[in-house]
């Protein structure tokens, strides 16, 4: 009985696995009708490949396409894109940077205070305005930072309010309570 | 070897290793050879953008061929309904030979020609797994794995496309001599 045609078609593909393979072989050495199979298919995969389009004409733009790909992917956007980035800045944020070296100059003054001797060594030219006597603090405006908790409550009182104050996590004694 | 795809020696590596498998799958869909190349491209394109880590050489290859056969099955039905039949085979190409060369290459077009309209008339299922068995050379397992198959179901179909093949192109063999 010859062999399914279907693992003759694996085995032409080198497909089959063992013990298969060693059947197949052993049937083909006396069976010329299975080997005419084999030949059959063989050709229409050799014609397939005859049909084929031929290296050189397939591959006419493997280097252009390429060098296409990696000026786009690998330089222009290592390179030149990374260049570009940089004046892309948005405006919100150059703002914020901006804002940010003002607070750190200005800041430099209001935290360490401002000697005229210390700005003239700096900035010459800024040490006339810049003296103490001249800077009027930002956080000078009336703000209730600027009151301590007995000026709030004076003022309060003054103005006829009933001001209750208890502090967290504290319970009244209940001695008091009971008064 | 892990392949990653923005990395530009990996890149090279894939580029180098399965542009020709690409263009010829690509080309043996769409049949023309202007449009196999762009899509090649745009296969290769998608491969950087996607920005993904494969975990070896043949995972990248797998990918590429989806993408390609995707692209290229994608490009044939949405030119289908603009019959551009006449268009593709003005845009065969002929491998520029000497004119010694003429009559070698009338058979290779007529070969060319009839092996083209055998494998069109098969269905789309067989279509895809004989191609990658004989032209691009792949095992079943590549090409399981290439069309999310079975290896099973690839040897089934790889049997049914040379049974219709052999039934298409063998009887005008068998006339010609």
């Amino acid at each position: 009985m010859c062999i399914d045609a279907q693992m003759l078609s694996a085995y032409l593909d080198g497909e089959l696995k063992e013990p298969y393979r060693t059947q197949v072989e052993e049937h083909l050495e006396h069976c010329p009708a299975c080997r005419n199979h084999i030949a059959d298919m063989k050709a229409v995969g050799d014609r397939m490949r005859e049909s084929d389009y031929k290296a050189e004409v397939l591959n006419r733009r493997k280097d252009d396409i390429f060098q296409m790909l990696d000026r786009k992917y690998f330089q222009d956007g290592k390179k030149v894109s990374f260049i570009r980035r940089r004046f892309e800045i948005s405006m919100p944020s150059l703002v914020t940077a901006a804002a940010a070296v003002v607070f750190i100059f200005v800041g430099g003054f209001m935290f360490f205070g401002s000697s005229s001797e210390q700005t003239a060594d700096i900035l010459p030219a800024f040490a006339v305005q810049a003296d103490s006597s001249n800077i009027r603090y930002v956080s000078d405006e009336a703000t209730l930072d600027n009151f301590t908790l007995e000026e709030i409550l004076r003022y309060l009182d003054d103005k006829g309010y009933n001001v209750d104050i208890s502090l967290k996590g504290l319970q009244p004694l209940e001695t008091v309570k009971a008064e | 070897m892990e392949i990653k795809s923005t990395d530009r020696d990996d890149f090279r590596l894939v580029y180098d290793a399965n542009y020709h498998l690409l263009v010829q799958v690509i080309m043996h869909i769409v049949y023309n050879l202007e449009v196999a190349e762009d899509l090649t491209q745009e296969a290769f394109e998608r491969f950087y953008v996607k920005n993904m880590t494969f975990p070896s050489e043949d995972d990248a290859k797998y990918w590429l061929l989806r993408v390609a056969k995707n692209l290229a099955l994608n490009h044939v039905r949405r030119n289908k309904r603009e019959g551009e039949m006449v268009e593709k085979v003005k845009h065969m190409p002929h491998a520029a030979q000497d004119d010694r060369d003429g009559e070698r290459e009338a058979i290779d077009a007529e070969n060319r020609r009839e092996v083209r309209a055998a494998i069109e008339a098969l269905p789309e299922n067989l279509r895809m797994v004989i191609q990658l068995r004989e032209f691009s050379g792949l095992d079943y397992k590549s090409i399981a794995r290439v069309l999310g198959i079975s290896e099973t179901n690839v040897k089934v179909r790889v049997f049914r496309a040379r049974k219709k093949l052999e039934e298409a192109l063998g009887s005008e063999e068998r006339d010609v001599y």
